[in-house]
């Protein structure tokens, strides 16, 4: 007896995500034009959300400035490829790589914190990102308006122009980031940042580096939102610091407490009540933040560990 | 009992003190826990007990005083650097990892045995894999050991108290302790799960693991204890085998000083 034996329910369950997965694959087929671009769209968020589960949900700190590292990756590809010419998928690794250091500088200072106190410090590292993408620091984010014209992927000598090779390079991206996710569940750090969450002292009497292991947890976190960063520049062909605001990381966070921290489908869930849902009522997309407003009340309320809450085992 | 089975000291505290706001919790406290014994740190209620193993762990840090393990200075080190010298503990009140099922519970036991580095982890490289199923059949043996292979799969903490102590005590063992720190092990038990918690004390300490407890309950610290230190307002005030601290004037003193008290509350 070493694992459970996966019940039909739990062999269900593991099928779920490739179906979800295979079956977003027909998107560009079935459905058309404004259709791609929205679940393009949710694409890029559900990796943002995920990343943001991973230092929130998992390793249970509350980050409420996650959008910065999204923020960072985009402006990253941005800078390097409207500036210095740089194919996309060439900034894309730099995109990543940048995200997760300033992950690892931004919360060195902060891990220490206790939640409430560490959710105000990244709110304050929120504010300030913003403000300097605004205010132009360093001549190179182009202020309040950002950067335009960035380019278009190029792979193998093809431009990933049309909607529909952009989403298929935001559905393979998410199917990355999902295996990571999994693979995180089954490892010895996706079992740490646990422990962390629910009792660091019996952690660290068990030979747990906490200081380590939160900061990981954070670059993790910030380079898999980085790496959505890029996508997210490619998808819009500009960026602006509008898009990286403090609202948006109050977004990301509530995407994870309403879906369920933690749990991948949960994340997915609420991403796409968050950024489908409001498309298919188009009348009433301007009342997104309403609806979600309420939602996250009611969730709240009634179901605290989310809509769709981790599964026990795993 | 026999003691002094290796003999030499593998714990020692040299006139460590701690105060919390103007509190002397403990004051200028020695002594030893020989390599392969049983020994028991006992005292009336408030009397430093839990203090002083939380300045071993490192939890706090002694104000005046030096703690060596195994010939090493370990005084005020970090917890997680005082684990991996081999120190494991467990807790006055349990703390286990709350909607964690027993497996992952004491799979945590095994961080400082584990290679896998992060990107490793993150890439599920065959290594990885390989690592992981070694751990889970490494901790099952551990879990059938203290009985606990039938609940493997439960959540921890929904388990009956006295299982959930066990688990604690599995998660701890699968560090491989030089040390083990038992912060009153028998508290919340039943007269038969004390009993057997005797037993597997003792089957620990014969496995090679020298055992420091905190105790009220009497009939486990008689039974299994080596040698005993009494502490009373954060000083020791005696030292001994069981039946010579059973016997010593100042001992009785305390407790039944404290006995007083009560009754005159």
């Amino acid at each position: 007896m070493v694992a459970p034996r996966p019940t039909a329910l739990g062999r269900a369950r593991r099928a779920l995500g490739p179906a979800f997965w295979l079956l977003g694959l027909l998107v560009p087929v079935l459905l058309g034009g404004s259709w791609i671009s929205i679940l393009a769209i949710f694409a890029i968020y559900a990796i943002v959300a995920l990343s943001q589960d991973i230092v929130l949900g998992r390793a249970g700190m509350y980050d409420m400035g996650h959008a910065v590292y999204f923020g960072v990756g985009a402006y990253v590809t941005a800078i390097l490829n409207t500036r210095l010419g740089w194919p996309i998928f060439a900034t894309w690794p730099i995109a990543i790589v940048v995200a997760a250091l300033v992950g690892v500088v931004l919360s060195a200072g902060i891990v220490k914190l206790r939640g409430d106190y560490l959710l105000v410090a990244t709110i304050g590292f929120n504010i300030i990102f913003v403000l300097a993408l605004g205010n132009n620091v360093a001549d190179v984010t182009g202020g309040p308006d950002g950067i335009f014209g960035i380019g278009v992927p190029q792979l193998f000598g093809t431009a990933l122009s049309s909607q529909g090779a952009l989403f298929y390079l935001d559905w393979l991206a998410l199917a990355a980031v999902l295996l990571l996710m999994r693979n995180l569940e089954r490892s010895r750090i996706g079992r740490v940042f646990r422990y962390l969450k629910e009792d660091e002292l019996a952690a660290t009497t068990l030979g747990i580096d906490a200081r380590y292991y939160k900061i990981l947890a954070f670059a993790i976190g910030a380079g898999v939102a980085g790496a959505a960063g890029t996508l997210f520049a490619v998808q819009l062909a500009s960026v602006s610091p509008g898009s990286f605001v403090f609202t948006e990381s109050v977004t990301l966070f509530a995407i994870v407490l309403v879906g369920g921290q933690a749990s991948i489908p949960g994340v997915l869930l609420g991403t796409a009540l968050m950024f489908v849902v409001p498309q298919v009522f188009r009348g009433l997309a301007q009342y997104r933040y309403f609806a979600f407003g309420i939602a996250m009340i009611v969730v709240m309320v009634l179901r605290p560990q989310g809509i769709w809450p981790r599964g026990r085992a795993r | 009992m026999t003691s002094a089975r290796a003999g030499g000291p593998l714990l020692e505290l040299d006139g460590i003190s701690i105060s919390f706001g103007g509190l002397r919790a403990v004051d200028d406290l020695s002594f030893r826990v020989t390599e392969g014994e049983i020994k028991g740190l006992i005292g009336p209620n408030g009397a430093g007990k839990t203090t002083v193993f939380n300045m071993i762990t490192g939890v706090y840090r002694p104000d005046e005083g030096g703690i060596r393990f195994d010939g090493e200075e370990i005084t005020g080190q970090a917890p997680h650097r005082v684990a991996r010298h081999g120190i494991l503990r467990t807790f006055q009140t349990i703390r286990l990892f709350a909607g964690m099922t027993v497996l992952e519970n004491v799979l945590a036991g095994q961080h400082l045995r584990t290679r896998q580095t992060w990107w490793q982890s993150l890439l599920g490289t065959p290594g990885q894999r390989r690592e992981e199923r070694a751990l889970v059949e490494r901790t099952m043996e551990t879990l059938q050991h203290l009985d606990l292979a039938g609940v493997a799969h439960e959540v921890a903490t929904s388990l009956p108290y006295g299982v959930q102590r066990r688990v604690e005590l599995a998660r701890t063992l699968v560090a491989g302790p030089k040390l083990l720190i038992l912060d009153e092990p028998a508290a919340g038990l039943n007269d038969r799960e004390s009993a057997a918690l005797n037993d597997t004390i003792t089957s620990i300490r014969d496995g090679g693991v020298t055992i420091l407890l905190v105790e009220h309950d009497m009939n486990v610290v008689m039974n299994v204890t080596d040698s005993i230190v009494v502490i009373n307002f954060g000083k020791k005030i005696a030292e001994g085998g069981p039946a010579e601290i059973q016997r010593d004037p100042a001992v009785i003193e305390a407790y039944l000083g404290q006995d007083d008290e009560e009754a005159a509350a």
